[in-house]
């Protein structure tokens, strides 16, 4: 009962949505380039498949790429910083001073650099995971407490065995949270990569059915970016029930 | 070999804090025979669990001596030769039951060493945790979770087992028959148990010896021999009178001890 509801509650509640949106927004009177029906919406997935398809593919790469790019260089510089303590202490500072430049303002200086092709986006969607992920990562690999610390001692474990066998578990909850908050970022710096330079991907699309009053297009791109994100998401998610069955408190 | 256990000269325990050295317990002389059942008592932040910590080599002392099995506490913690249950069990919980008592065959370089399955059915077994292999931490209650913590400290079969407050926070049911589970491990095993708590009816009904300790400054008040009072048959009555005025004894020392 409370697990069918679970499911069926949310689905109520956007379905409700939806159909106030389809049926009231004519009423309103919201001129349609302003805003489009739900129906019109979904047609631009029918009729325009193509169209969609060929924008969404070049953005979901670009978004997966940088997404386990910037993570796995996150969780290897994590390492680094955590184990090396006068690499952290001459190079955290460096990291700290990247990380306030506003991703706005470095995404026209990596274009430059890198041209009009996926690289430059695939770059900005990594860089916009590198810095969460770095900061929880270093956090986790310190998370085990006194105890468990000792416990290793107690057991002579060398700090490889610390590190493989503590350390690395003890961090998964604080990766896995970044790493779910980084399905949306990564999305969110493959479309902004576009928006600057490109002629193809969800953010071109974006960029063109503005500028053309073409809204049923316009929010298409939005569902199918956020449709990008959930997918990312949801696998996350898999991977993390996977990888942590057992331990929830 | 030697026959101590555990040795202590004028011992000087405390922490250093860069510069700061805080003092916890002052001249600590302390001779315990290989086989005791030696319990600490004290109330809380007088220095029991620094005292377990030195002797396990999880910490240095700051002056005096110590052996441990006739050698350093070093030494015997890296021969496996001390073992330690932590008071909240401390099991990993990304491992099930089973890999956490096989955690000593995993880490510990040199020391670690393969165990037999039939070892771990042994230990499980000793503390009726057949069935329970491939439970998770979490599947656990609190006293299921303190015998893996116990069967972990046992696997190796260490020669002396400290254990700091390791039922505090179980009921007293349970509390009641882990103590008697532990006792006749002890006996069977005769290995040599220093236990830290807090309960004066523990430390009397568990001890062979009751360290009483003080706090500010941190200092062992008096060591209580029970043996006279304890046969081998009266060690497990609760209701014996000697050991009930024992613990009235005990009650009153720690009185004028706060
Ligand atoms: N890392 C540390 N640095 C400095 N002082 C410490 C440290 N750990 C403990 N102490 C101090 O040492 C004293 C003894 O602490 P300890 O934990 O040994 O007490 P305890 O007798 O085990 O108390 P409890 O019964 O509450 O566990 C306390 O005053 C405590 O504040
Ligand atoms: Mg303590």
């Amino acid at each position: 009962m409370t697990r069918l509801s679970n499911i069926l509650a949310p689905i109520c509640g956007a379905l409700s949505i939806l159909l106030a949106w389809q049926f009231l927004l004519p009423l309103s009177g919201v001129p349609a380039y302003i805003a489009p029906t739900p129906t019109k919406i979904i047609a631009v997935f029918f009729n325009q498949t193509d169209l969609i398809l060929s924008n969404f593919l070049p953005t979901a790469i670009e978004a997966l790429a940088g997404f386990f790019i910037g993570n796995l260089a996150a969780v290897l510089f994590a390492i680094l910083f955590a184990y090396a303590r006068f690499i952290r202490m001459a190079y955290f500072p460096v990291v700290l001073f990247f990380n306030t430049i506003p991703i706005l303002a470095l995404s026209p200086i990596i274009i430059l650099i890198f041209g009009l092709g996926m690289t430059p986006k695939i770059i900005i969607a990594a860089i916009i995971c590198f810095f969460p992920t770095l900061v929880n990562m270093i956090r986790g690999l310190a998370s085990a407490s006194q105890n468990e610390e000792e416990l290793f001692r107690m057991l002579s474990a060398n700090k490889f065995e610390i590190f493989l066998r503590l350390h690395l578990p003890r961090s998964l909850p604080m990766l896995f949270s970044s790493l779910r908050i980084a399905t949306a970022t990564a999305v969110i710096g493959a479309i902004v990569g576009e928006w600057i330079g490109a002629d193809k991907g969800l953010g071109a699309l974006i960029i063109q059915a503005t500028f053309n009053y073409q809204s049923d297009k316009l929010y298409a791109a939005i569902v199918a970016s956020s449709s990008l994100s959930i997918a990312m998401f949801a696998l996350v998610a898999l991977v993390e029930a996977r990888v942590m069955r057992g331990w929830a408190r | 070999m030697s026959d101590t256990a555990v040795e202590a000269q004028r011992l000087e325990i405390g922490y250093r804090n860069g510069r700061d050295v805080t003092t916890v317990l002052s001249d600590v002389d302390l001779t315990v025979p290989q086989g005791e059942f030696l319990t600490i008592l004290g109330p809380s932040g007088c220095g029991k669990s620094t005292l377990l910590r030195v002797v396990a080599n999880l910490l240095d002392p700051l002056g005096g001596q110590i052996t441990v099995l006739g050698n350093t506490p070093e030494a015997a913690r890296r021969a496996r030769k001390t073992g330690f249950v932590f008071q909240d069990a401390t099991l990993l919980p990304w491992r099930t039951v089973g890999q956490n008592i096989r955690l000593p065959a995993v880490v510990g370089g040199r020391q670690a060493r393969a165990l037999p399955d039939t070892r771990i059915a042994e230990v499980m077994a000793l503390l009726g945790l057949s069935g329970l292999e491939d439970r998770y931490p979490s599947q656990l209650s609190g006293g299921q979770r303190q015998r893996v913590a116990i069967a972990r400290a046992l696997i190796d079969e260490p020669e002396i087992l400290l254990m700091d407050e390791p039922f505090g926070a179980l009921d007293e049911i349970t509390r009641d028959r882990l103590n008697d589970e532990l006792l006749s491990i002890w006996r069977e095993t005769g290995m040599t148990i220093l236990f830290v708590t807090h309960s004066i009816e523990e430390a009397v009904y568990l001890g062979q010896r009751v360290i009483v300790m003080a706090a500010n400054p941190g200092r062992i008040l008096n060591i209580h021999d029970l043996r006279p009072v304890k046969s081998d048959d009266n060690h497990c009555q609760r209701d014996n009178a000697a050991i009930v005025s024992e613990i009235a004894a005990q009650r009153q020392l720690l009185a004028e001890a706060s």
